[in-house]
């Protein structure tokens, strides 16, 4: 490795980041124990901090509901003469009314302690019935976009005003014109070691969940938004978040989505992928509804034949 | 315009106390204030003994008259009540306020405190003139509050004394080093967490804590936490000396900051200042703070925070690259640039209000 000089600082630690992200992606892959690790070390830390302070694992949670939701009438007694005296005739004085009072408390517990184990095995069944977690690696991932899709989005954010985000950016075929072009430009996908090539060769891509950074966006961050890859299998009701908040981040600026038809797709992509996604014609409609201008823009990829884009201005 | 030498500015601050670093920024600004011709005094809630030549209780301000006041926001407090019921002028500097729902599950009285501080502080920012913040972080929240005029002024510290950066390497376990109080928003769980998860790689790196605690459940449950995934691996420093601090700067191989929630971060710097390399969660302000002089990770699960401390660790080169960036970024905030530009940006308050 080569010390950067002042000027490439941020390129130079941008790499280091996506190599960080990318190593540790990569021994999780390789290493079965390490993912194990990780639940018993966060597991260790649920146990010892009060409900609400840790963790999102609801199994841990429900088990610790449990434990706590008995409450025991016996005051542990000391081992000196004395104290376990005085307090033998405490518990005797409060012992029927507190039993009393704690048997109905208990009972209450002990029925939303079930409640909640069969929303638990609900929720399951529905995640069972979905298949979302299973069916993620049966289909492979959407392809990256081609050369002409990425000039064809260069050209209409050419002279673009503002920052442009490419969401589900993949390896940054889609940032690499536009970064070429001196456009303020950065890309976003979950995929870390997806990231790295174009990383090390300088673009500023970055880990993290598209969706999410795009969620996070200040009103008129950025001057145009480009999604891809990640918009392929969305829902109606994620696709509609995703126009409200691109809108509200673009302010005035421009949103282009790069999909796919689903019409297109083959039958086992069809049947197996786990969103059905929208086409380039239902995101068109949806950013229409909103009061921008739309175009559908012809590119020479024969999977990504058309791109949505919607001016705001 | 009055002679600047008749401009009474009377200074308020919900605590007025030794070791800490809203107290050390406040003192800091009365001396500036004296130096620019101001009339000046400090009121607090809670004065340290040590101080009480400094700063006096804010109930004696009742009866006195001033040209403006400054209030130091870092807490809820009734001084800020105290302060909403006066007519003068107010200038607020802003240090920022924990968000209530990290501490409640610890400490629900805290949270009920900070929940009032968050209130309060709506009503402050309506009734100020001028903003202050010690990061544009901190200035977004004070604008959102209500307040429009908000200019980022530096929050004024002095680091440690340096020590000569000793290479802990040699033949002492590599040591990972977290300055702050123990408290839920700087989440020393993670920093615990990711200790374990490094040591399956280096199995004698060590982390050393220093600060006093916030919350005495928390720092019980983080003691069990360090007993059961890294035994014998935590070092709980407490409250330290001004020389053990810089002792502890110099001796640590790597500064590691998780916190979901910081103001600004003052340890990120001196850490910088003394050749410690960073690296930190990239929350709140955090990238502010550090810029591109260290690394920030966007994910803080034990096992890429692990890769990333065993990265800095191992790699001589980032290491250099990491240290020379960071002591250039420490500069920036050194207390004299830091003392010029808070200067500036005072007698500009001050200027506005009268």
């Amino acid at each position: 490795m080569t010390q950067p000089n002042a000027t490439d600082s941020q390129a130079y630690i941008n790499r280091v980041r996506a190599e960080i992200e990318a190593e540790a992606e990569t021994r999780r892959r390789r290493d079965p124990e390490l993912q194990r690790q990780e639940r018993e070390i966060e597991r260790a830390w649920i146990e010892v901090a009060p409900p609400g302070a840790a963790g999102s694992q609801g199994e841990l949670l429900l088990d610790r509901a449990d434990r706590l939701s008995m409450i025991d009438v016996d005051a542990p007694l000391g081992t000196k003469p004395g104290i376990r005296q005085l307090k033998g005739s405490i518990r005797k004085g409060v012992y029927w009314y507190l039993r009393y009072v704690t048997d109905q408390v208990n009972a209450l517990n002990n029925v939303l302690t079930r409640l909640l184990r069969r929303f638990d095995e609900r929720i399951s069944s529905l995640e069972d019935a979905a298949a979302v977690a299973d069916v993620g690696g049966l289909v492979d991932p959407v392809p990256e976009p081609d050369g002409a899709v990425a000039d064809t989005v260069a050209s209409i954010l050419a002279d673009h005003a503002g920052r442009v985000v490419v969401l589900g950016c993949g390896s940054g075929v889609l940032v690499r014109p536009l970064h070429d072009a001196g456009v303020a430009v950065h890309g976003v996908d979950v995929d870390a070691l997806a990231i790295l090539p174009g990383v090390r060769s300088g673009l500023d891509l970055r880990a993290g969940e598209p969706a999410s950074h795009l969620a996070a966006a200040r009103a008129g961050e950025f001057g145009a938004v480009v999604a891809a890859g990640f918009v392929e299998d969305l829902g109606p009701a994620a696709a509609q978040r995703v126009v409200e908040q691109a809108i509200a981040a673009v302010g005035n600026g421009t949103v282009v989505i790069a999909t796919g038809d689903p019409a297109d797709r083959d039958v086992i992509d069809r049947e197996l992928r786990v969103g059905r996604g929208l086409s380039p014609a239902t995101w068109a409609y949806l950013f229409g509804r909103t009061g921008a201008t739309v175009d559908l823009v012809e590119t020479a990829d024969p999977r990504l034949r058309t791109l949505v884009v919607a001016r705001l201005a | 315009m009055a002679p600047v030498s008749a401009v009474r500015v009377h200074q308020f601050t919900a605590s007025l106390s030794t070791r800490d670093a809203v107290s050390h920024h406040t003192l800091e600004v009365d001396t500036l204030l004296r130096q620019l011709g101001y009339e000046t005094e400090i009121f607090a809630q809670h004065v340290h003994p040590d101080l009480r030549s400094r700063g006096r209780d804010y109930r004696d301000h009742d009866g006195l008259d001033a040209d403006v006041l400054l209030y130091q926001a870092s807490t809820g407090s009734p001084v800020a009540d105290y302060l909403l019921g006066r007519n003068e002028p107010l200038v607020i500097d802003y240090h920022n306020l924990t968000p209530a729902a990290l501490f409640e599950p610890w400490e629900p009285h805290i949270s009920a405190e900070l929940d009032f501080g968050r209130r309060q502080l709506a009503r402050l920012a309506r009734r100020a003139s001028q903003g202050l913040a010690d990061s544009r972080f901190n200035a977004d929240e004070l604008e959102a509050a209500g307040l429009d005029d908000v200019v980022v002024a530096p929050v004024l510290f002095e680091p440690p004394p340096l020590r000569p950066f000793t290479s802990a390497h040699v033949g002492e376990p590599p040591t990972l080093l977290f300055v702050g109080r123990l408290s839920p928003n700087k989440c020393q769980e993670d920093l615990i967490s990711a200790t374990a998860a490094l040591r399956s790689w280096i199995p004698d790196v060590r982390l050393k804590l220093i600060g006093g605690t916030s919350s005495h459940r928390y720092e019980a449950a983080l003691r069990d936490h360090a007993v059961r995934v890294c035994p014998g691996g935590v070092e709980f420093a407490g409250s330290v000396s001004e020389t053990d601090l810089a002792d502890a700067y110099a001796a640590a191989d790597v500064f590691v900051c998780l916190s979901e929630h910081e103001g600004f971060c003052v340890p990120v710097i001196e850490s910088m200042a003394a050749g410690t390399p960073v690296v930190a969660y990239a929350a709140t302000v955090l990238p502010e703070t550090i810029g591109d002089a260290g690394i920030l990770l966007d994910d803080k699960s034990p096992t890429n925070v692990a890769v990333a401390l065993e990265r800095v660790l191992t790699d001589c080169e980032l290491r250099a690259w990491l240290v020379e960036q960071g002591q250039a970024r420490a500069t920036t905030f050194s207390p004299e640039s830091s003392r010029i530009r808070m200067r500036k940006a005072l007698s500009a308050a001050i200027d506005r209000c009268v």
